[in-house]
């Protein structure tokens, strides 16, 4: 096993200290509003976010993160930030965004293999997690696939996770429900890695619409 | 000068339109300073309100737009001045034929300027191939107030958008630094239109954005309480208040955006709402 593999696993893991298991993505809404009650409902809107807003917006603009890193493009690393500031679509998915960025380039900074590597044009400012995310595989060297898998697994797992604590779904319908999904990232990778610029899509107004309602939800255990 | 489209517009090349305007203020009162069109995109003689803001109405009388066609639109507004678009009727974006057709709208928002871009709603016909972009460039305080609603098919006559592509971006700038975006790219079959995370099966989607300051949290509340037969949210991001709805007929989702302009406007623009006379007709 090479030291590649190894990072792809811990940055994948869900242990990764960036705050990610207080968030739901507008899941625990989705619980409240009844729109999620069971593993199948559980299954669509997992399905439904992964290969809409994640795989042809979030992951696709990580690649090309990814990629701007790769040729040292400093302008296009920037505006490829600025988009993915610019995308969320409700206030918590926009602070939800910003705290994991934040948290994972201070991780990064207390390690190894990231010190003194950030990217000097993202110093003052925001940064969105797919951005952070970028740099993070790129410093661990990992390749852009391995970026986009380590990032749509964490999410999946997290949102797994989400229905556990609150739905809730025991510990073995959760691993099915990962068995039913996981040719889904697969598929999303594929969709990330190759997708046209004009093909760019971040459209999901229900699950805008899902996250919206959580900023007045009366009972709550996510930040979003 | 009505044609119908539909009849000829396999026999014909692309109608390109074009039309700029530009609006100054002139003591409490906003004029239109430039108007110069190329082809059949025009506006109406201009209404000012007892606040100077000064409403338009964009036409555009072939009726509908077929593939291959293009729009653009390029507003100027000089510092200080304030506008309020419209148009007179529903934009009927016809069958392509495998030819796509274009809307382009960019807005250049000067300091202390607001512009109000609220068209009534856009109909896709099925098999209607369509990119739609705008872009607002508004500088130091601009402020800007858009309104978008999109129907998908003509489900009232059984007519669901199954074939075809609705491409659709909007950016919104302030000095050069990206404040929002939306960008949508599904065709007819995508999974997306029966998502439960996407349009669930809705066939309207409404969107309302104001740039500027952030609303006071009474006035949230009292758009998130705004009634809407459908489903509707709002959200204050950092930079933009974003309200959103879903419903099965335009006029449900017109009806909440104009009920949240109406809301909005004593804040947004310290006047009071007068809803352009052609809405009424």
């Amino acid at each position: 096993m090479n030291l590649a593999a190894l990072q792809l696993l811990r940055l994948a893991s869900p242990s990764l200290p960036i705050g990610g298991y207080s968030y739901s993505q507008g899941l625990e809404s989705a619980l409240e509003l009844g729109l999620v009650r069971d593993s199948r409902s559980a299954q669509a809107w997992i399905a439904g976010v992964l290969s809409g807003p994640l795989a042809r917006f979030e992951a696709a603009l990580l690649v090309r993160v990814w990629c701007s890193l790769n040729a040292d493009d400093t302008s296009t690393l920037v505006a490829l930030n600025a988009r993915l500031l610019a995308s969320r679509d409700g206030s918590e998915m926009r602070a939800e965004t910003e705290q994991m960025g934040y948290s994972l380039r201070t991780l990064l900074a207390a390690l190894p293999e990231g010190q003194g590597r950030w990217p000097a044009v993202l110093a003052g400012g925001p940064v969105a997690l797919p951005v952070a995310w970028a740099v993070a595989a790129f410093q661990l060297e990992l390749d852009a696939a391995q970026a986009v898998e380590s990032f749509l697994w964490g999410w999946m797992e997290n949102q797994v996770m989400v229905l556990m604590k609150a739905m809730p779904m025991g510990q073995t319908s959760g691993q099915q429900l990962l068995s039913a999904l996981l040719p889904d990232i697969a598929q999303a990778v594929q969709i990330a890695l190759t997708l046209a610029d004009e093909d760019i899509s971040n459209f999901a107004p229900m699950l805008a619409w899902v996250a919206a309602q959580h900023e007045t939800q009366y009972s709550r255990l996510f930040r979003s | 000068m009505q044609r119908d489209r539909m009849e000829n517009c396999t026999l014909e090349s692309g109608w390109d339109a074009r039309l700029e305007l530009a609006y100054a203020r002139r003591e409490a009162c906003t004029i239109p300073v430039h108007r110069r069109h190329i082809g059949p995109l025009r506006v109406q003689k201009h209404f000012t309100e007892p606040s100077g803001v000064c409403q338009h109405i964009v036409v555009h009388p072939p009726g509908g737009i077929a593939g291959g066609d293009s729009l653009t639109l390029e507003l100027d507004l000089a510092a200080g001045s304030r506008a309020l678009l419209t148009s007179p009727g529903a934009a009927k974006w016809y069958q392509g034929f495998g030819r796509r057709a274009t809307q382009r709208v960019s807005a250049r928002i000067g300091a202390g300027a607001s512009l109000e871009w609220l068209p009534l709603e856009t109909i896709l016909f099925n098999g209607a191939d369509v990119e739609l972009a705008a872009r607002f460039d508004l500088a130091r305080d601009a402020v800007l107030l858009y309104s978008d609603v999109v129907c998908l098919g003509r489900p009232a006559s059984a007519e669901p958008f199954a074939h075809g592509c609705w491409r659709q971006t909007v950016e919104v700038w302030r000095d050069d630094a990206l404040l929002w975006c939306e960008h949508n790219a599904l065709k007819g079959d995508d999974a997306q239109f029966s998502s439960p995370v996407g349009m669930d099966g809705h066939t309207v989607t409404g969107l309302l954005l104001w740039a500027g300051p952030a609303l006071p949290e009474a006035l949230l509340d009292a758009c998130r309480a705004y009634p809407c037969v459908g489903r509707a949210g709002v959200s204050q991001l950092p930079d933009v208040f974003v309200a959103r709805c879903l419903t099965h007929s335009a006029e449900a989702a017109q009806a909440w955006i104009t009920g949240l302009w109406q809301q909005l406007r004593p804040f947004t623009l310290g006047v009071e709402a007068v809803a352009p006379r052609i809405w009424a007709t």
